[in-house]
């Protein structure tokens, strides 16, 4: 029973973590707590699911599966990138001067904004995504782990060693951990600010998009109000793990992803989200700056 | 410019309280109003639009044939979003705009509070699908409902795992609803010891991750999964529930009755039980309302018959008590006896239908249907 947890909790865990990552992102570079980001996830599903239908619409066989979930990840995560960063064009790069509880509330008009949206477009009710994956698994040590759970780690591991590589690696990457330490001091060194925040937003965007499709082929259901509480935990496990540390966010999201899979096992099925928001509160009393973030609030933060 | 323009306001303003008069409906005037209520929008708006549904298509045929005490009826139909506050906020609503009665609301959770807001202003309600015992054990002398109780309900469930299915190790869920929980409780209760319960849990409402309980459930090595609740949690139970390997069949009530549970799903939704009243289809007084609601709206919900009976019984209520005060028309539901569309209906003094006959239904083929034979006794 403990390994089946462990797995159902790992697979939780990496998607919250993929959401985190958008978060502690964003904040790294802006100081920003960007509460529509659940919404951008739940975007993402919708153009998936969206993308999956046409596909079948157009008659793209069951066989090739592994394609059509290519193609409606690439449609989710274009769509999503899309808004994330018209999002920050028109919602908070007016606000940047301006005190920082201004775009506070601007993000949180935006999630409400996005959430209307989508239920008078999409309609409220649920939407079914429209493949299935076959119900059977491996087993191993009494536990199961299904092909979907496997599909689901390997790319949320994936995409974080690529976002890894991506920030340390490439000139793109150097600009952001530049921006992130002094933003004026990075412009007066010919770095072009606006750009780095705008491709920070489209890559927050992609991986919601992602986690979003992971979900709704997961659960096979999506509606207009899933983002609300997948951001709350998300954003939850970007301040546990601390928040614009992107280790932190990946570590955050895993552990926060096995706290809920093993409190609802061994406490109470019942308060399964009261234990997880618990123990945010004690590392927040004992570490307040996250488990990952640096005390003194300066070095890297993306 | 200036006396011109407030030349044209003042005729303007003066006509406007006329033009809104007939729109606000106090009892003298020539409409009458009947409220709806239930989920409207949401994960469970397709119950909340066949009880509009149904209640639109009575009001209709009331109104061709000239309405009631000589007065046309209008629906005033109010979203309660299956939350507790906003039903009471909705049922204070409706109260204040003076309807006749409510057809409402959907969830146990919704329609016991909001039964004491209409208690008080001695508003008659009818629900026609809240089964939880507690709903007319409050002794309200003005709220009725057609469908089963949920003792009944849990009874037949008891009584065909333990008869039929023979099942020996039970598990039972809940989603901590005033209907799931009270459901699964009434199971448990008339189960008794024809079986062992090796696990209860409870499920959140509207979480999409039951894999944790699941896996807790599955330890307890069950031969049947019970789940008081709704249909998109019991969808997402049932299809986790094959992904780890569990494979005891569920037995579900009537909130699971729904397609929306097989889309949900998929193949993981074959042969699973659920209690409901019988098949309209096979019901000899139903089938003028399925042709005039198939023709309207296409196929009918579980729930568009009870619906469209309870409006039917509220009017003629109305019509026969011949005046629109809330506690004469209650005391007329409550003496008379009703044909309706599901066939005859009377109530008993709490205000709950004589007859309320629960029988098992399977999930075949994509499909729900009725299992013709009746449990042994």
């Amino acid at each position: 029973m403990l390994v089946q947890q462990i797995i159902n909790g790992l697979t939780l865990g990496s998607v919250y973590a993929l959401i985190a990552l958008g978060y502690t992102m964003v904040y790294g570079i802006i100081k920003l707590i960007n509460f529509a980001h659940g919404e951008i996830y739940m975007i993402g599903a919708y153009a998936g699911i969206v993308s999956m239908g046409l596909l079948t619409l157009l008659g793209v066989p069951p066989s090739l599966l592994p394609v059509s979930i290519l193609v409606s990840f690439l449609a989710a995560g274009v769509v999503s990138a899309a808004y994330g960063v018209t999002v920050e064009r028109l919602a908070y790069r007016p606000l940047r001067q301006a005190p920082r509880l201004s775009p506070l509330i601007s993000a949180v008009g935006v999630s409400i904004f996005l959430q209307n949206f989508v239920m008078l477009s999409q309609g409220a009710g649920d939407l079914v995504f429209p493949i299935t994956f076959p119900l059977e698994g491996i087993s191993f040590l009494g536990a199961r782990i299904t092909t979907l759970q496997i599909f689901i780690l390997a790319a949320s591991v994936l995409l974080m060693a690529a976002l890894t590589m991506f920030i340390n690696r490439t000139r793109m990457g150097t600009a952001m951990r530049a921006t992130s330490q002094d933003r004026v001091m990075a412009g007066l060194v010919g770095i072009n600010v606006d750009r780095v925040i705008a491709v920070t937003f489209a890559i927050g965007s992609l991986l919601a998009a992602v986690a979003g499709v992971l979900v709704g082929v997961y659960y096979g259901l999506v509606n207009f109000s899933i983002g609300y509480v997948a951001g709350l935990k998300a954003f939850t496990a970007a301040v546990l793990g601390g928040i614009g540390s992107v280790p932190g966010a990946m570590l955050g999201g895993v552990l926060l992803g096995l706290l809920e899979a093993l409190g609802a096992a061994y406490i109470s099925s019942e308060y399964k989200d009261a234990f997880a928001f618990l123990v945010l509160i004690a590392v927040l009393i004992f570490r307040p700056q996250g488990l990952m973030g640096s005390a003194d609030g300066s070095g890297e933060k993306v | 410019m200036n006396r011109s323009l407030s030349r044209a306001i003042v005729p303007i303003a003066l006509l406007l309280p006329a033009l809104w008069l007939p729109g606000c409906g106090g009892k003298d005037e020539a409409v009458i109003t009947v409220g709806v209520a239930g989920p409207m929008t949401g994960d469970q708006s397709k119950m909340g639009q066949d009880f509009r549904n149904g209640v639109e298509l009575a009001v209709e045929e009331w109104n061709g044939r000239g309405g009631v005490l000589g007065k046309k009826i209008r629906i005033d139909v109010n979203d309660d979003q299956h939350d507790p506050k906003q039903a009471v906020a909705v049922a204070n609503k409706m109260v204040n705009k003076g309807v006749v009665g409510v057809i409402g609301h959907f969830n146990s959770s919704c329609s016991i509070p909001a039964s004491d807001i209409y208690a008080k202003a001695g508003v008659p309600m009818i629900t026609p699908a809240s089964t939880n015992p507690k709903l007319t054990e409050k002794g309200h002398p003005t709220v009725f409902r057609v469908c089963g109780r949920d003792d009944q309900q849990g009874k037949v469930a008891a009584d065909f795992v333990a008869n039929v299915l023979k099942s020996k190790r039970v598990a039972v869920l809940h989603d901590k609803t005033e209907y799931g929980q009270g459901l699964a409780d009434e199971f448990r209760k008339s189960l008794g010891t024809r079986a062992e319960v090796t696990a209860y849990e409870a499920v959140i409402q509207g979480d999409k991750d039951f894999k944790a309980v699941l896996t807790k459930v599955k330890r307890a090595d069950p031969d049947l999964l019970y789940f008081g609740g709704v249909y998109p949690e019991a969808g997402l139970l049932v299809r986790q529930a094959r992904e780890l390997g569990i494979t005891a069949p569920l037995f579900s009530g009537d909130g699971t009755i729904d397609t929306k549970f097989i889309e949900i799903a998929g193949p993981a939704a074959e042969g699973t039980y659920l209690t409901f009243s019988p098949d309209p289809e096979k019901v000899p007084t139903a089938k003028l309302f399925l042709d005039a609601y198939r023709r309207k709206y296409g196929p009918h919900g579980p729930y568009s018959i009870y619906a469209y009976d309870a409006a039917n019984i509220l009017l003629a209520a109305i019509r026969d008590a011949g005046t629109t005060d809330g506690r004469a028309v209650s005391k007329k539901i409550r003496d008379s006896s009703f044909r309706g569309a599901l066939g005859e209906i009377a109530f008993d003094p709490k205000g709950d239908v004589r007859t309320a006959p629960y029988v098992v239904w399977i999930t075949r083929g994509g499909k729900f249907e009725e299992i013709a034979s009746k449990p042994a006794p």
